[in-house]
């Protein structure tokens, strides 16, 4: 057991570390290449950008670990910052109690998905795709697709706040990761969630309480969109009901790069952040090269295809010595 | 089996209450609205009816097989402004573009399917992947300007009649007829349906599966493309934008028709009530004056409530076949 954590931990490491490289290269290439990419000013966006992204990416990552989807993180962004929205603009909320506010909304809804989830025994994927249109319909209803424009002062300050010339919001997403690594790899709902995504049944036998700790995980997931709503809503100054559109590539994609499995039974906190750390530098370079917008989604596309490409052939080329070895 | 009730007889065939659902909701509207019944409104919901069961088609074949096909939308507006570049830049002939065009949409769910069989990756991700990478050739190659001028003959073709009938009304039609048959009576059809039934067992029963596959994402592409096409010829531009919200409806219309997401069971018939039940909603609410953002709220509400009908359904068919079992033994 010992022996076998171990040797995860040192696949993980591995894994990590290849992802590190293309990072350190794709960092060294640009900075030497284009102009502009070691300005303060990009330096602020570029880690402003990456922060709600890792936030994005976290989110997806918890349900996965369960072996689920949450098609519905960009939903529950978007109500989550029409939230915050109507609670700073509308009730004149303080700043923190607004902020609390959205993050219990975002994980009801997420606790919404994981009950439905359980008590329908349907595939998470078809679930989470009927109430992300549910919610964004919801969401319009209520506020009749009018954004919150007028919000204090204080709170789109957050969004500007800087530690050297990098942006506060990757320090709020190191938090959330530190809180994800203490969950999944310290904590007992951790080891249960993964005992569930690799294998509910036999988790079951065990005595996890499988149906808790889905409900409990989607809540989570819920709980880090909504984050990541409430992070974007500070960066735009507003609450825009659009918030969340675009969020599905990205949240596959970080997770995904970083070596978390879509079958569940394993996550990668670090190497979530590092996926996002590389689909951001990627998006970066390719606007600074003046690349058009139009082609961006076409590189992001080709580089989860190499990504996940290349990490098959790592596993094949690892199994075959594997076998060699024997 | 005097038990046999009207009720659990029509259990039976998963896409009666469908039937009778939209058959209620078809009285109701009329009853509702003097609008509803006239020729404009059947017009424009037919109009509708014409691309979407198209894409829902295109999505239920790989669901079939137990698979997924993100990329739908991103192929048909991929083939709707290559269709509209070839109409409007080059000047192709409009049967030889339409062939080009579906022969693309064949390619890309060529290429997904290749993909899928040599990285040996999970569909969700590589049509996710390529999702993306159509989307992106799509506004890389228009910048985003959609093409305007589409010959007149298309949309002339479009809205024209075949004595009384709308030709576009031939489109959903042959289309269902289509997979029908493939599903049905084809051996390739089959095998679509024992790989999603149980792909190991397929296999060992000497079912190419790799084949299998690729056949049914170029089967997928292939209506995906058609469906760019007819939406080219019903909005009479090419926009890079078409396809972008397919998404939902392409997964609503064969799950709530009945469609197992596993794969290995799913209803044509099933399939295309539901794009109707689908239309009917979204048409009811519009004539009922509602904010066009409770037609999303009421599409997700539907989508659940034939999920948890299905899972009901499937439920009570077992609990029969149990008690069945046990009177016998």
């Amino acid at each position: 057991m010992r022996a076998a954590s171990k040797g995860d931990f040192l696949l993980r490491l591995a894994h990590a570390g290849g992802l590190l490289l293309v990072i350190i290269i794709l960092i060294f290439g640009a900075s030497l290449l284009v102009p502009n990419f070691l300005s303060p000013f990009n330096q602020f966006t570029l880690s402003r950008n990456l922060g709600v992204d890792i936030v994005i990416g976290f989110g997806m990552m918890a349900v996965l670990g369960l072996g689920h989807m949450n098609l519905a993180l960009g939903a529950i962004g978007a109500c989550a910052a029409m939230a915050v929205g109507f609670g700073l603009q509308t009730l004149g909320l303080p700043i923190p109690v607004a902020i609390a506010g959205a993050i219990a909304v975002g994980a009801m809804l997420g606790s919404l998905n994981g009950i439905l989830v359980v008590r329908t025994g349907l595939d998470s994927f078809i679930i989470t795709l009927a109430t992300a249109s549910l919610y964004f319909g919801l969401m319009f209803i209520l506020t009749k697709a009018e954004a919150f424009r007028e919000l204090p002062v204080a709170f789109s300050a957050l969004g500007k706040g800087r530690i050297g010339s990098y942006s506060t919001f990757l320090l709020i997403a190191a938090v959330v990761g530190a809180i994800l690594i203490v969950i999944f790899y310290f904590s007992e709902l951790g080891r249960q969630i993964l005992a569930t995504g690799a294998n509910r049944t036999a988790a079951e036998l065990s005595g996890v309480p499988v149906n808790k700790v889905t409900i409990i995980t989607h809540a989570l997931s819920g709980a880090i969109a909504a984050i990541a709503g409430v992070m974007v809503t500070a960066r735009l100054a507003a609450a825009l009901p659009s918030i969340g559109e675009d969020w599905l590539l990205p949240s596959f994609l970080a997770p995904l790069l970083g070596g978390t499995l879509l079958a569940g039974g394993y996550v990668s906190v670090v190497g979530t952040a590092l996926g996002a750390i590389l689909l951001s530098v990627l998006q970066n370079t390719l606007v600074l090269l003046n690349v058009s917008g139009f082609w961006i989604q076409f590189f992001l596309g080709l580089a989860l295809l190499i990504a996940v490409g290349l990490d098959r052939w790592r596993v094949v080329q690892t199994q075959k010595r594997g076998m060699l070895g024997r | 089996m005097k038990s046999s009730s009207i009720i659990t007889r029509m259990l039976r065939h998963e896409w009666l209450p469908l039937l009778l659902m939209a058959i209620a909701a078809i009285i109701v509207l009329a009853l509702i609205s003097n609008s509803f019944l006239s020729t404009y409104n059947l017009f424009v919901m037919l109009r509708i009816l014409s691309v979407t069961s198209l894409v829902a088609l295109s999505q239920m074949v790989v669901i079939a097989i137990g698979q997924m096909n993100l990329a739908v939308g991103a192929i048909g507006g991929l083939v709707a402004i290559l269709f509209g570049a070839m109409l409007e830049i080059y000047g192709v002939p409009i049967p030889a573009a339409i062939v080009a065009a579906v022969s693309i949409g064949l390619l890309c769910g060529a290429l997904n399917g290749l993909l899928i069989a040599w990285t040996k990756i999970n569909g969700f991700i590589i049509t996710l992947a390529m999702l993306s990478v159509f989307t992106g050739l799509t506004y890389g190659i228009t910048k985003s300007i959609p093409f305007y001028n589409m010959p007149q003959a298309l949309k002339a073709a479009y809205d024209s009649y075949l004595g009384p009938v709308p030709t576009i009304l031939f489109i959903p039609v042959l289309a269902a007829l289509g997979v029908g048959f493939i599903l049905n009576w084809t051996r390739i059809g089959r095998h679509m349906l024992a790989m999603g039934g149980n792909p190991a067992a397929a296999e060992l029963a000497g079912i190419s599966t790799t084949r299998t596959m690729i056949f049914t994402h170029m089967l997928s592409g292939g209506l995906a493309g058609i469906a760019g096409v007819v939406a080219v010829a019903r909005l009479g531009t090419a926009e890079p934008s078409i396809g972008a919200d397919w998404l939902l409806a392409s997964f609503a219309a064969p799950v709530i028709g009945g469609a197992a997401l596993a794969g290995g069971h799913v209803s044509v018939v099933g399939t295309m009530i539901a794009v109707v039940l689908v239309i009917l909603l979204e048409n009811g609410l519009l004539l009922a004056r509602t904010n066009p953002f409770y037609v999303q709220f009421f599409l997700g509400a539907l989508i659940l409530l034939a999920v948890l009908f299905n899972q009901w359904r499937v439920q009570q068919a077992e609990a029969r076949r149990a008690s069945s079992r046990a009177v016998l033994t």
